[in-house]
């Protein structure tokens, strides 16, 4: 009798927990003039049209996602911070470039049912967490700047679904950065580290795979806690394998810890060292000081002379509103993506006759993966797994070890191709 | 004959009964020694038969060990002197050590630019652990006098948790006034350059962090056994209300002890700035855990076991994943080096839970 007295509690309390996760995730319905099947958002006349964010705003890495918040931020103020006649409200969460922090992040702007759509982050530690967060919600996700893999990849979850972004992936990156070791910098053997996030694992895994495909070695495959201080006991077991390039495409401060203290490693005299993108940042540069002279990263190229032809003209603002260039390599992404948001919003947004707004969630998901125009970036034009940029292959070389220097295409400067 | 008997049996009895008396727990532990003892073997023999390293590559981790375990071992005596006085675990004690790396580093870089760093170390390094040990002593001090001596007489978790607290407080006081931003500090040519002994060459900022670390070591051991202060701090460890009776100043004696775990934090910092080239406002946080868990390791509370703890972990998590792991094929094996270390550490625990040199305290406090 106890027994089942239990049983049926427990039931009950499964019952409230499956009704609350029913509640709680995006169903089908009509409201106003809009039947969708993730659900409705209502945005009552002169309502603030709200749009999520979230990138790495604190800690080593902020240069990459406040770049790319202030890239989406000069998007909204070239359409006068209104969207069809509402107000636009930006809320941006850190994710502080990891996944309790993606996670985090996403769970907030889920739980406000007002959000129409995300756009970030900067780092695909946050965004492979979030994402499936946040499309749960029927939110739909634009990233300016999280190139790994498997985010857009033909086996991805269904709970990516809603992830579309606006930087090429990393599949790309790898072979663009194995061609320029094998081939530009005639090395044979190669060792890598990644730092255990999805990034930095899988651009290292690609990198590997085509080394060795150019007929290249890999010798030496090593890890790093990003927290990690001391790398000189793991570079000295680099040294003993001997490589022509350690490839190390982590971020910020366990690079710049790799970088300096390579310099006092016997064995490593005549290694090369190449990172990725995570490093294109002034903080980089303040972090590494004078080692940072003469490293390589490879990155899309994003120099000012292949960007689309508003980018003059959206420098110029940058610097007038933020009183500085752009502090990293993702600005005109997260321009691009927040145009995406905005063009979906024009394309599925419908007003009754009181002047209420009302979005379906799969009708802008499907509008943002439908669009395609010349973004500031370069084209955008998406895949049916949410890949909307086109890559194009650069390898850079930091010239100068002072921070306020930092430009992309300068110094760093593209020396390749 | 019935009395050799029992004797001859009487060791095999006692084996029986021991084994009797081992319970599941028991078989477990004994397991799990085992199995780490067979790793550490397994390994080390694997590593040496693929001899994938030279006897320089070898000097090179040693000497990277004792280095990160000389400034562990500076920030562990911090630990465990306020824990030996206050019973009080001070967990910012850690970030003591990065206010003292930030003030260094706001000296050093002027230096640097301007070539006095260069062409006067001495005196450059002398102004910058002056002002890093002035910082990071005047923060403990206020710690002590504004956090922590409202807490001394109360019981439970409140002085623990007021010492997390004022770790965050710290933490986010230096972010919102300098950034989050990763700073590099400067390195002077000469630091780069190497002493060459016996054809290995061993890199001069390890060799100066080492000796430099072990001379103050030995002054602030010197001072806790040979001066009327040390052996006031001493007997409050043993037992702060008899102290008091017998007429010491139980708040300076405090006061003292803060004083001297500020000045090694504020040394320590500089040193892993040196070495490590970066600071930024949570810096303190992983070697202030990693020192602590050295304080424990030696026995927290006291002085000779804290540096023997700091030396024992900065040389596992250097050595260790080569040797141990390198051997057995576990690919990355530097990303295991906090397993390597805490899982030894736990270890050294389980075998003596008092730590490597016990605690040197009353019976009746232990």
């Amino acid at each position: 009798m106890g027994a089942n007295r239990k049983l049926s509690g427990a039931m009950k309390l499964w019952a409230v927990a499956a009704l609350f996760a029913v509640m709680h995730t995006a169903t089908a319905a009509t409201v106003g003039p809009v039947t969708d099947d993730l659900g409705v958002v209502r945005i009552a006349k002169g309502a603030p049209i709200q749009i999520g964010g979230y990138w790495v705003l604190s800690g080593a890495d902020t240069s990459l996602g406040l770049d790319g918040k202030r890239g989406a931020e000069i998007a909204f103020a070239d359409i006068g911070n209104k969207l069809l006649g509402h107000p636009i409200k930006f809320t941006v969460e850190d994710d502080l470039c990891n996944a309790e922090g993606g996670q985090t992040a996403a769970t907030k702007l889920a739980s406000n049912p007002q959000i129409v759509v995300v756009l970030g982050g900067a780092c695909s530690s946050a965004a492979t967490p979030a994402a499936p967060i946040l499309w749960q919600q029927g939110i739909t996700n634009i990233c300016n700047a999280c190139s790994a893999p498997a985010l857009t990849a033909p086996d991805r979850k269904p709970s990516y679904d809603g992830f579309a972004r606006t930087i090429a992936s990393d599949i790309d990156q790898g072979a663009s950065d194995a061609k320029y070791i094998y081939t530009v910098l005639k090395a044979h053997t190669l060792a890598t580290v990644h730092d255990g996030s999805p990034y930095a694992q899988q651009l290292v895994a690609v990198t590997e795979k085509n080394f060795t495909q150019l007929g290249g070695k890999v010798v030496s495959q090593e890890a790093v806690a990003p927290t990690d201080v001391d790398m000189h006991p793991v570079l000295t077991k680099i040294a003993a394998a001997k490589p022509d390039v350690l490839y190390m495409p982590v971020f910020v401060a366990a690079a710049a810890q790799l970088l300096r203290q390579s310099k006092e490693i016997s064995g490593l005299e005549h290694t090369a060292l190449v990172g990725g993108g995570s490093l294109a940042a002034a903080e980089f540069i303040e972090a590494a000081g004078p080692a940072v002279v003469g490293f390589h990263i490879g990155y899309p190229d994003v120099s000012p002379d292949t960007m689309g032809k508003g980018y003059p003209e959206f420098l110029e603002k940058y610097k007038k509103a933020y009183g500085e260039a752009p502090i990293s390599g993702y600005h005109a992404n997260a321009y691009d993506a927040a145009e995406m948001a905005i063009k979906a919003i024009e394309k599925v947004g419908k007003t009754d006759k009181d002047g209420n707004l009302y979005i379906g969630r799969k009708a802008l998901r499907d509008a943002v993966f439908a669009e395609k125009f010349a973004g500031l970036s370069g084209p955008i034009a998406c895949d049916k797994y949410g890949q909307c940029a086109a890559f194009k292959p650069a390898v850079y070389e930091f010239v100068s070890a002072d921070p306020k220097t930092f430009t992309m295409g300068k110094n760093p400067k593209k020396i390749w191709p | 004959m019935g009395d050799r008997l029992s004797q001859a049996l009487a060791p095999r009895a006692s084996w029986l009964m021991a084994a009797a008396r081992l319970n599941a727990v028991d078989v477990v532990l004994w397991a799990l020694r085992l199995l780490v003892v067979g790793v550490v073997v397994a390994g080390t023999i694997g590593t040496v038969v693929k001899a994938r390293y030279d006897a320089a590559q070898w000097v090179d981790f040693v000497v990277f060990g004792l280095t990160i375990g000389a400034i562990y071992a500076q920030i562990a005596l911090g630990y465990t002197m306020v824990y030996g006085v206050l019973r009080l675990i001070n967990f910012a004690h850690g970030d003591f050590v990065m206010s003292g790396a930030f003030a260094g580093y706001f000296v050093a870089q002027p230096l640097d630019r301007s070539g006095f760093l260069q062409n006067n170390p001495v005196l450059g390094m002398g102004a910058i652990l002056v002002v890093s040990v002035l910082t990071s002593t005047s923060i403990a001090l206020l710690t002590e006098r504004i956090a922590y001596r409202p807490f001394r007489r109360v019981a439970g978790l409140a002085p623990l948790i007021c010492a997390i607290g004022v770790s965050f407080f710290l933490e986010q006081t230096f972010r919102g006034m300098f950034g989050s931003a990763v700073k590099s500090y400067p390195s002077p040519a000469w630091e780069r350059a190497s002493f060459d002994v016996f054809g290995f060459h061993l890199p001069r900022v390890d060799v100066l962090v080492i000796v430099l670390a072990v001379l103050f070591m030995a002054g602030l051991y010197l001072i806790v056994q040979r001066t009327r202060m040390g052996t006031a701090m001493r007997a409050v460890a043993e037992d702060g209300e008899a102290a008091a009776l017998m007429g010491i100043d139980v708040n300076k004696v405090v006061v003292f002890t803060f004083l001297l775990g500020g000045a090694m934090a504020g040394i320590a910092g500089v040193f892993y700035a040196f070495v490590y080239k970066q600071v930024y406002f949570f810096m303190g946080f992983t070697p202030g855990i990693k020192a602590f868990g050295a304080a424990v390791l030696g026995g927290i509370g006291n002085i000779p076991g804290a540096m023997l703890g700091g030396f024992f972990l900065g040389m596992v998590e250097s050595v260790g994943p080569a040797l141990f792991l390198d051997g057995l094929g576990i690919p990355a094996p530097y990303q295991l080096r906090d397993l390597i270390a805490f899982t030894l550490l736990i270890m050294v625990l389980i075998f003596r839970p008092q730590g490597l040199l016990g605690e040197r305290m009353a019976r009746k406090r232990a």
